[in-house]
């Protein structure tokens, strides 16, 4: 469980924001809507452990990320995955080479597990066959799908997403919030940063929302899943798995 | 099955320059292990010189080969020879006789005016004036021996000139490893650079720096002692073929054979271990000036 307390941020001698509060349990998926320049960026920063946030705590599972040990730190870091604004995106660099990377993070994978599992993750997203592709090469859209495979890639405990939704396009936010609330009942935690709510999730959701700084906040649960169809599905979902403990 | 590694992530990430900068490298640490061993080998221009020297003890006449032999024999264990022989008085007028021609009418009435003598040539080693004082302690006590001839005050300022020589030499050597360090040094900061997305996205997912750094270095030390063993293989069988096939080359370096002895194949592994260390230091010290501690 992530819980932020009462966190403020200041940037460039202004601030951003302060009082946010946020707790962020297992098998929930949060959107966190704010106006562009409103720091959403820099609150995924300050929840994932990168940033110390200038008041306030961030805790987890039970421990300080700032003044608990270092150690915690990292491993949160290492049980979360983060789909940032942009994808850098290195002349010449493939996706192939994000999966290595990722593989690398995670460690102990064989070459034909990788490729098994960045196959499966790239049909996930609608990439098939782009392995080889350059990053540069791809649009915006693909490029967020892209990076949100490669962090599936460690089936992270815990998933920061940052405009991930905005980025991906709106043809795919159908496709793109299923999977979210598929990966929520597979109890991982999800943080999206977005402009807004999407509209093509109001009709289905319609969610109200909680206030914080300049953030609206909305919370979606996962339903909990029948015993019996969490047992069928395991084995064949594409994106389970453990991250490094 | 290939499963990546920390260890390997340079060649994981960008293989395509990692072979380049490796070829690179290969070919400097071969020059400089040619440059090593030609050294280790010919002791810079100790062997050459030695092959040249000789000190000669003239005996007495009328000493009997016999005992001319014991001599040379008695002097040839001494350390800093490597070979005596003892010349008997014919064998050393037939020598004056091709030396100076026309001056045979000084063998009146058919006697041998010439002594036996004994030639001592030295160690490329002991080509020092310790070497030459230690013979020619051995043998001015000798009652047989008339005169010991080392060459004298010309030959102090030949050592002297040698010993500049040697020094030059092994400059040499120290410059190539300087600048074999600067370019392991420059590379290692060329990579480190290039790998600074990926170290920020392995740190992104809790990976710690310190473990990179350290998982690299050890694959930087193993490919260090792969890269040394190949070049120093290849540079030490170049050399045995050259000191087989090229005699102005045996001149100074020494026969093929003594390329198997240990003395000269320890110094050999130690320069391997040196230069895959100096390799592993220099992604240390590549990775430090990136990635300083406690950034």
């Amino acid at each position: 469980m992530i819980e932020a307390f009462r966190i403020g941020a200041v940037s460039r001698d202004r601030t951003l924001w302060e009082g946010v509060d946020l707790a962020a349990g297992t098998g929930e998926m949060w959107v966190v809507a704010g106006p562009p320049s409103s720091g959403k960026t820099v609150l995924l920063h300050i929840l994932r452990g990168e940033r110390r946030p200038d008041s306030g705590d961030v805790v987890v599972d039970g421990e300080s990320l700032y003044r608990g040990s270092p150690e915690h730190n990292r491993r949160f870091r290492a049980l979360s995955g983060v789909v940032p604004e942009s994808l850098p995106a290195e002349p010449g660099k493939t996706l192939r080479e994000l999966f290595l990377l990722s593989a690398l993070a995670l460690g102990g994978l064989t070459e034909n597990e990788r490729e098994g599992r960045m196959g499966d993750l790239l049909s996930l997203v609608g990439l098939s066959g782009a392995e080889n592709v350059e990053i540069s090469s791809l649009s915006a859209s693909e490029r967020a799908r892209a990076a949100f495979a490669v962090e599936l890639f460690r089936s992270p405990r815990y998933l920061f997403l940052d405009m991930f939704l905005a980025n991906a396009g709106r043809e795919w936010a159908d496709r793109m919030g299923a999977l979210l609330r598929a990966l929520a009942r597979e109890e991982k935690t999800i943080l999206l940063m977005e402009r807004r709510f999407p509209d093509e999730w109001q009709a289905q959701i319609a969610p109200s929302p909680l206030s914080a700084g300049p953030f609206r906040l909305y919370r979606l649960a996962a339903p909990p899943r029948a015993p019996k169809e969490k047992e069928q599905q395991a084995p064949v979902s594409p994106v389970s798995g453990t991250a490094e403990g | 099955m290939s499963v990546p590694s920390l260890w390997w992530i340079d060649w994981t990430l960008h293989g395509g320059p990692m072979r380049r900068e490796t070829a690179g490298r290969f070919l400097f640490c071969f020059l400089a292990a040619l440059y090593f061993l030609a050294m280790l080998l010919s002791g810079g221009v100790d062997r050459f010189l030695a092959g040249q020297y000789t000190i000669s003890a003239i005996l007495h006449i009328g000493v009997p080969d016999d005992e001319g032999r014991g001599i040379a024999g008695k002097v040839a264990a001494l350390p800093p020879v490597r070979e005596a022989r003892y010349h008997d008085p014919e064998q050393a007028w037939e020598e004056f006789r091709a030396a100076y021609p026309g001056l045979e009418s000084l063998r009146g009435e058919g006697r041998n005016p010439l002594p036996g003598y004994v030639e001592v040539r030295l160690r490329p080693g002991w080509m020092s004036d310790e070497g030459i004082a230690e013979v020619r302690s051995a043998l001015e006590p000798v009652s047989r021996v008339e005169k010991v001839l080392t060459g004298g005050d010309v030959m102090r300022s030949l050592l002297r000139m040698k010993r500049w020589a040697n020094v030059l030499l092994w400059s040499g050597f120290a410059l190539v490893c300087v600048v074999f360090l600067a370019i392991l040094l420059m590379q290692e900061k060329a990579r480190t650079a290039r790998l600074l997305p990926e170290v920020s996205f392995l740190a992104g997912r809790g990976v710690p720096e310190g473990r990179i750094a350290s998982m690299r270095t050890a694959g930087a030390v193993v490919a260090g002692i792969l890269v040394a063993l190949l070049a120093t293989g290849l540079a030490w069988a170049a050399l045995f073929l050259a000191a087989r096939h090229l005699p102005p080359v045996r001149v100074a370096v020494g026969s093929a054979e003594e390329m198997f002895d240990a003395g000269f194949l320890l110094p050999a592994a130690l320069f391997i271990l040196c230069a895959a260390m100096l390799q592993g230091l220099a992604s240390l010290a590549g990775w430090r000036a990136t990635f300083p501690k406690g950034r």
